[in-house]
């Protein structure tokens, strides 16, 4: 303890300086318990040293020089292979081969370099040095090193499990293009979340809301039970056959079930939108894939949490999970209000200000206010991702309806962009880690029995939620829709994000390498095999919303086949029920008025004691079309605009709006009649928008649809 | 027990993390508070403090809440121990603890008086970026966005002087700035302020050239918007980005000049070896930037990539990177590369993008600029309080005033006069003074300041700066538009306006553009647009001659396979297709869209103008310099306003 003692006196004044928490330490005595030098020593050691230590310096220099050199090429290295991808992508896109998406690709891409980087250069030997110390019993985020006189400082990149050692350092290449996995959560899930989010389609996604929230919440929940307990009887199954090696408990099985049930089936979407499938399979396997990444994130977060408080540790305890389940509605409600709230105030501020005459400044308040909320949930403990999806969504219901029409496309496209480097990023990463990553662990059991139990977990999933939903609908989910569902069950970025967040215990790489093989089974053979079954499973393709006009209105017709517009009503208010029919209103009546410039007055929908409120939150615009009737074609064309935008089809811009036009002149006719609130209000559900959808297709495009 | 501790360590890393978002939450904050502050003072026309100096001003405000506000936290347990085995710092280290192996990265090396950087207070600490960041992440962007929007007529009109500018004026202003310093030192030394030594002429030196890169943004904004004489627009910003590029690499070279005996006195070894660096790293930086380019215009040139703006959006932004990794990782400067890269895209890559990639392109790199731009200010201001180590010296802040003065004026005064012997086009007195009043210090500046801030006189440089930069925003910046009126610079003077105007004095304003562009373009210059109209041009560009016509017969067949089908189909237009293409860019930087439509009934009004211009190669030659542009313009004007 002396020499102990003797050091921190001698200093103490460093000692004190060090900020907090974060850093601190300097530890490091070694091999041996009496190797701590006396402070004395140690604080004059510096005339003697400076020659040499002058030397060191330039070293350290040169070899911190030399790191970032090697940074650069590492990125470089990402960065050629998303160029390949994309020069590759654009001619399977030329010549219009479909069975490889740009994800695929850039995980082939990824695999060949990952290849040659493991076999093609030669291992190097680490400068390192194990050393131990007493004295402290934790880990610092930050190391300070006191080297002869120097002060050098350390960051905290990880845990090494103590079999490892060894093998961690042999070639410094592979560990330049290991990334710290946190990179994934903050900085490259956030874009590909939050433009999930900002491009879903909210007509279709409002209309389905119900089936979406069903198969998002009910069927992960679902699924993650399905698989934990699948993969439990495997891993009882190889405890027997005697191939695990260290402990796997019934939590771990569950984590697995958690993660793996983040579908993300880009490729089949891609595909989609490009054959324009049916639009409510689209939404259907859109919506469901967006919120699923949302349950699963905080799902895997809450079962981590979970720890049982009595000796047993992995023993099942109601209060830890009550807990859990307690963290998992708390997370997730948290993360949900953050977004939304940061999504209302951007609406505000964009509203309230004339920003819009500066698009760049809007585009930059837009993206800034969209970034706050992901640092804000994660400051508050909440998960980001999760916020800035829900922001998203509430950017896209308010906010775009609010932004100059030059910011629209500036958004939309920055996602875009961003959205799409993200994403390939994340799948060529995938292909270099089945070769970078050093600490695979392949067990053919456990991954036999992770394929089948995904796809036990995916059709116990699927089939029965749709059979349940079916009994509610009115427009059933067919069962080629049911097919089709359950074979887009691709396992994607979030899987593999999440998989890769931890990789300390042995449990926790086997599901690491096993996710990284189903990603890659299934974005490969599924993504590939997805127009044969399309064509196979009979779904229509050829209708999509932006085919526009004339189609669309087709599809209306196959649509409402048996029973035109009333039965579509009827369709539409069975499925959102009750609670969904008061947030239309509500939405109708007060949010929007409040947040755009569309919607009736608020001095209209208000009672009469908040009228000085409700005048100054009513936007001028809106008094200026006061007849309440119109409002609501505004609305819509907002909408369309909207969808026209998210294709990306300028043309149809100019058409969308002028035929509007037309429509509201009729509807202003065909509703003056109605003004009565009830009808109002249900018209407004959902079938009045529909309604007015059609309609105004159909007015639109007289000419398209006679000849 | 095992698991409890992992469960501590990974609750320090969330608490490490979590402390990262708010920080980051704040600038976030301040900048969104900027762009508030901004649209205000936009809506209502105030001119005298421009976006980068509101940043600065809320930057500086949060520094003094950090500072003061915040209690300085204590330590839990902090003691340092040394480690006798350790004879050098290694990249990695593998620390076990309790039998639990951590792994640690190399971060920097701290110096000794700056172990306690922060007086225990952790936030503090985390607000302070690491200098790094700066060149890798913050100024690539600006950089890029610079070189992209040069506007490339004006720019190529005035080359010869922006480049005496940007080179010689540099070269100058950095020598007299570190000789006036090294007077100042010399007179601190005297005045006991500094103990002899501890300051060399290298030092001085250094600080020259740091200081010697301005950044006129305010100034450049206020002219954009008042539309400003095109010409003192472009001298200004052309000077001002090659500045930049220049004292980057005239920093590093001065940093690495280290004369092997006595480091004061000069040694022609070491010189010649840092001169020989200066430009092996420029000339480096230089083919990198532009290598990429031309790969990025070939690629856009030869695949059909514009179908999918979306794609080639993110090539054109991967290729651009990777212009900058390379650099770094060959040793080079990424910022010099970038920049070219930059140029050489604006000049080929972009006539090949789709109209909708143009845009993107255009939208993205500004977005990106105007954020990093004002990160850069807002931390600016932060860092006035949040920086631990500032040295004010009363007697160096006041010599560095003064000498950015006086070095300013050595080289805009006596260069101008140079320059003005050989220009038709005279750079008048007003000119003169604006560029000397428009030497405002800025991002780079800081950059180059706070990268290393480990010695005395290396804090001592950098509150200077940091002082300069403030002063310089906010006084010059916020007097720009006094002094134009003041000095009588024409304003409303748009290139857009610029051309309906002239007509009427088109007779005149053609004789002396002729003229001077001839005069002033020398006879590299001349051979440079003859190569870059008949080769580079037609290569990776659709526009242009036909390479068929313009390369030897000998090699037909690659000159065939290098020419796109384009340039076959309209022989003659290349002219008009290349002005229309300036033209629609042009009109994009100042997006008014509505000069776009109007293109094709101009075009045909063209073919007959440029139709009979061809024959005479003498004329093509001449017209490529400037003149032709000019005169194709001027005759596309009457056809626009005949439609409008």
């Amino acid at each position: 303890m002396e020499p102990g003692d003797a050091a921190r006196l001698g200093l103490g004044r460093a000692a004190r300086a060090l900020p907090p928490r974060l850093l601190l330490l300097p530890l490091l005595p070694l091999l041996l318990g009496r190797g701590l030098r006396t402070a004395a020593a140690a604080s004059s050691s510096g005339a003697a040293a400076e020659d040499s230590s002058a030397m060191e310096e330039l070293a350290t220099e040169k070899e911190a020089e030399e790191s970032h050199r090697q940074d650069s090429v590492s990125l470089l290295t990402f960065i050629l292979l998303l160029t390949l991808t994309i020069l590759t992508i654009w001619l399977f896109k030329h010549r219009r081969v479909r069975f490889l998406h740009e994800t695929g690709l850039a995980m082939i891409y990824g695999l060949i370099v990952g290849v040659i980087l493991r076999y093609g250069t030669p291992a190097t030997s680490g400068h390192d040095k194990s050393l131990s110390c007493t004295q402290e019993d934790r880990a610092f985020s930050t190391l300070l090193v006191n080297v002869s006189g120097k002060f050098f400082e350390y960051t905290l990149k990880g845990e090494i499990s103590p079999g490892k050692i060894n093998s961690v350092e042999q070639n410094d290449m592979l560990r330049k293009v290991t990334f710290d996995p946190e990179v994934f959560f903050n900085i490259l899930l956030p874009p590909i979340i939050f433009h999930a989010g900002y491009s879903l389609k909210k007509r279709h996604f409002f209309r389905n809301l119900g089936s979406i929230l069903a198969y998002a919440f009910l069927g992960t929940a679902v699924s993650c039970f399905i698989i934990g307990n699948l993969m439990y009887g495997v891993v009882k199954l190889m405890k027997i056959v005697g191939q695990l090696s260290d402990k796997f408990y019934y939590t771990d099985c569950l984590f697995f079930g958690a993660i793996i049930s983040a579908t993300d089936p880009v490729t089949v979407l891609a595909i989609f939108n490009e054959l324009h499938a049916d639009v409510d399979l689209y939404a259907l396997l859109f919506g469901e894939s967006v919120l699923n990444d949302a349950v699963a994130i905080v799902l895997s977060s809450s079962i981590v949490a979970y720890q049982p408080a009595g000796l047993n540790t992995h023993a099942f305890d109601a209060a830890a999970f009550f807990k859990s389940v307690g963290i998992f509605l708390g997370i997730f409600s948290g993360s949900f209000t953050m977004g939304a709230v940061t999504g209302v105030v951007t609406a505000l501020v964009t509203k309230f200000t004339k920003l819009h005459c500066f698009p760049l400044l809007e585009t930059a308040l837009f993206f800034l206010m969209s970034w706050s909320t992901f640092l804000l949930a994660e400051a508050c403990g909440f998960t980001g991702v999760v916020a800035v999806l829900f922001c998203g969504i509430t950017q896209a219901h308010y906010t775009y309806n609010n932004l100059s029409v030059e910011s629209r496309s500036r958004t939309k496209q920055l996602f875009e962009v961003l959205h799409f480097l993200a994403e390939n990023f994340i799948f060529s990463y995938m292909g270099l880690a089945l070769f970078t990553f050093q600490k695979h662990v392949f067990s053919p059991v456990f991954i036999i029995g992770a394929f089948v139990a995904i796809f036990l977990g995916r059709a116990a999933h699927i089939y029965p939620l749709s059979f349940f939903l079916n009994l509610g609908r009115r427009h059933k989910i067919g069962w080629n829709f049911q097919h089709m569902m359950m074979f887009s069950g691709l396992r994607g970025a979030m899987a593999f994000a999440l998989a890769i967040r931890d990789t300390a215990s042995y449990a926790r790489q086997m599901m690491f390498t096993t996710t990284l093989l189903i990603v890659f089974f299934t974005v490969w053979i599924i993504g590939g095999g997805t127009t044969p079954m399309l064509s196979w499973l009979n779904i229509r393709v050829g209708v999509d919303p932006d085919q526009d006009p004339p189609p669309n209105n087709d599809s209306f017709q196959v649509l409402q086949g048996d029973g035109p517009d009333s039965a579509t009503g009827n369709r539409t208010k069975q499925e959102s029920a009750w609670l969904f029919r008061l947030w239309y209103s509500f939405d109708h009546n007060y949010l929007k008025p409040i947040l755009t410039h569309s919607g009736p007055p608020l001095t209209t929908t208000l009672p009469a004691w908040c009228g000085l409120l409700a005048r100054c939150l009513t936007s001028p615009q809106v008094y200026d079309n006061q007849e309440p009737l119109r409002e609501e074609d505004s609305d819509f064309i907002l909408t369309e605009g909207d969808l026209t935008l998210t294709y990306g089809d300028s043309t149809v811009t100019a058409n969308g709006s002028s035929g509007s036009h037309t429509a509201s002149t009729s509807l202003e006719g065909g509703r003056r009649t109605k003004s009565s609130s009830e009808e109002v209000l249900e018209r407004d559900l959902g079938m009045g928008d529909q309604k007015v959808s059609s309609r105004g297709t159909r007015l639109v495009f007289p000419l398209d649809d006679n000849a | 027990m095992e698991r409890q501790r992992r469960f501590l360590s990974e609750k320090d890393e969330y608490q490490f993390q979590h402390q990262g978002a708010v920080e980051l939450l704040v600038f976030n904050f301040l900048l969104i508070l900027t762009i508030l502050t901004i649209w205000l003072f936009k809506n209502h026309r105030f001119r005298f403090l421009h976006e980068t100096g509101g940043a600065m001003v809320y930057g500086l405000i949060m520094g003094l809440i950090l500072r003061y506000a915040t209690a300085p936290t204590d330590i839990e347990s902090g003691t340092v121990y040394d480690c006798g085995k350790l004879a050098f710092s290694p990249s990695t280290l593998l620390i076990n603890i309790t039998d639990q192996v951590y792994e640690y990265k190399y971060k920097r090396e701290i110096s000794q008086h700056n172990i306690n950087p922060h007086l225990g207070n952790a936030i503090l600490e985390k607000m302070t970026f690491d200098p790094e960041i700066f060149f890798n992440v913050l100024l690539p962007p600006i950089i890029f966005h610079a070189g992209y929007s040069l506007k490339k007529r004006h720019f190529f009109q005035n080359l010869g002087s922006i480049l005496t500018y940007a080179f010689l004026g540099t070269a100058i202003s950095c020598i007299v700035i570190g000789l006036i310093m090294y007077g100042f030192v010399k007179a601190m030394v005297y005045a006991g302020q500094l103990k002899n030594g501890d300051f060399h002429f290298t030092d001085c030196l250094f600080f020259g050239s740091l200081m010697s890169a301005t950044d006129p943004v305010t100034v450049l904004a206020i002219f954009h918007e008042l539309h400003v004489d095109p010409d003192l627009y472009t001298l200004l910003f052309g000077e001002s980005v090659l500045n930049d590029a220049v004292a980057i690499v005239l920093t590093y070279s001065i940093s690495i000049y280290s004369p092997k005996e006595n480091p004061n006195a000069f040694d022609a070894a070491a010189f010649f070896q840092s001169v020989g660096n200066f430009l092996g790293i420029f000339a480096g930086s230089f083919a990198m930037g532009s290598a990429y380019a031309v790969v990025t215009a070939l690629l856009t040139k030869f695949t059909k990539l514009c179908e999918f703006p979306m794609l080639e959006t993110g090539l054109f932004f991967l290729l651009s990177w990777s212009a900058f990794l390379s650099a770094e990782a060959a040793g080079l400067t990424g910022i010099v590369a970038v920049l070219f890269c930059g140029v050489t895209q604006a000049h080929y890559t972009y006539n090949n993008l789709s109209l909708d990639s143009k845009m993107r392109t255009k939208q993205l790199f500004e977005f990106m600029n105007f954020l990093a731009e004002n990160v850069i200010f807002c931390y600016m201001g932060l860092a006035l309080f949040t920086f631990q180590n500032h040295i004010f010296n009363a007697l160096f802040i006041l010599g560095a005033f003064l000498a950015i003065f006086v070095a300013r004026a050595c080289n805009i005064y006596p260069l101008s006069f140079l320059l003005n012997l050989g220009r038709k086009h005279k750079i008048p007195w007003n000119f003169q003074h604006m560029m000397m009043f428009s030497g405002l210090r800025g991002a780079i500046a800081f950059a180059l300041a706070i990268r290393d801030t480990e010695s005395q006189p290396k804090q001592m440089m950098f509150s200077t700066t940091l002082l300069l930069v403030f002063f310089t925003v906010w006084v010059f910046g916020g007097g720009t538009t006094p002094m134009l009126t003041w000095l009588q610079i024409r304003v409303g003077v748009d290139l857009d306006e610029d051309l309906k105007e002239r007509p009427s004095s088109h007779q005149e304003a053609n004789n002396l553009e002729k003229s001077t562009t001839k005069t002033e373009s020398a006879w590299l210059f001349r051979m440079w647009y003859g190569f870059d109209h008949k080769y580079l041009k037609p290569i990776l560009t659709h526009s242009g001659p036909p390479l068929t016509t313009t390369l030897p017969e000998w090699c037909g067949p690659i000159s065939r396979l290098l020419t796109s089908p384009q340039a076959y189909g309209e022989q003659l237009k290349e002219d008009d297709a290349e002005c229309i293409v300036n033209q629609d860019e042009l009109a994009m930087n100042y997006q008014e869209q509505a000069a776009s439509p109007c293109s094709p009934p101009t075009r045909l009004g063209l073919d007959q103008k440029a139709a009979p211009q061809t024959p005479g190669k003498e004329n093509i030659y001449e017209g490529d310099l400037g003149l032709g542009g000019y005169e194709l313009k001027l005759e596309q004007t009457p056809g626009q306003s005949q439609l409008n």
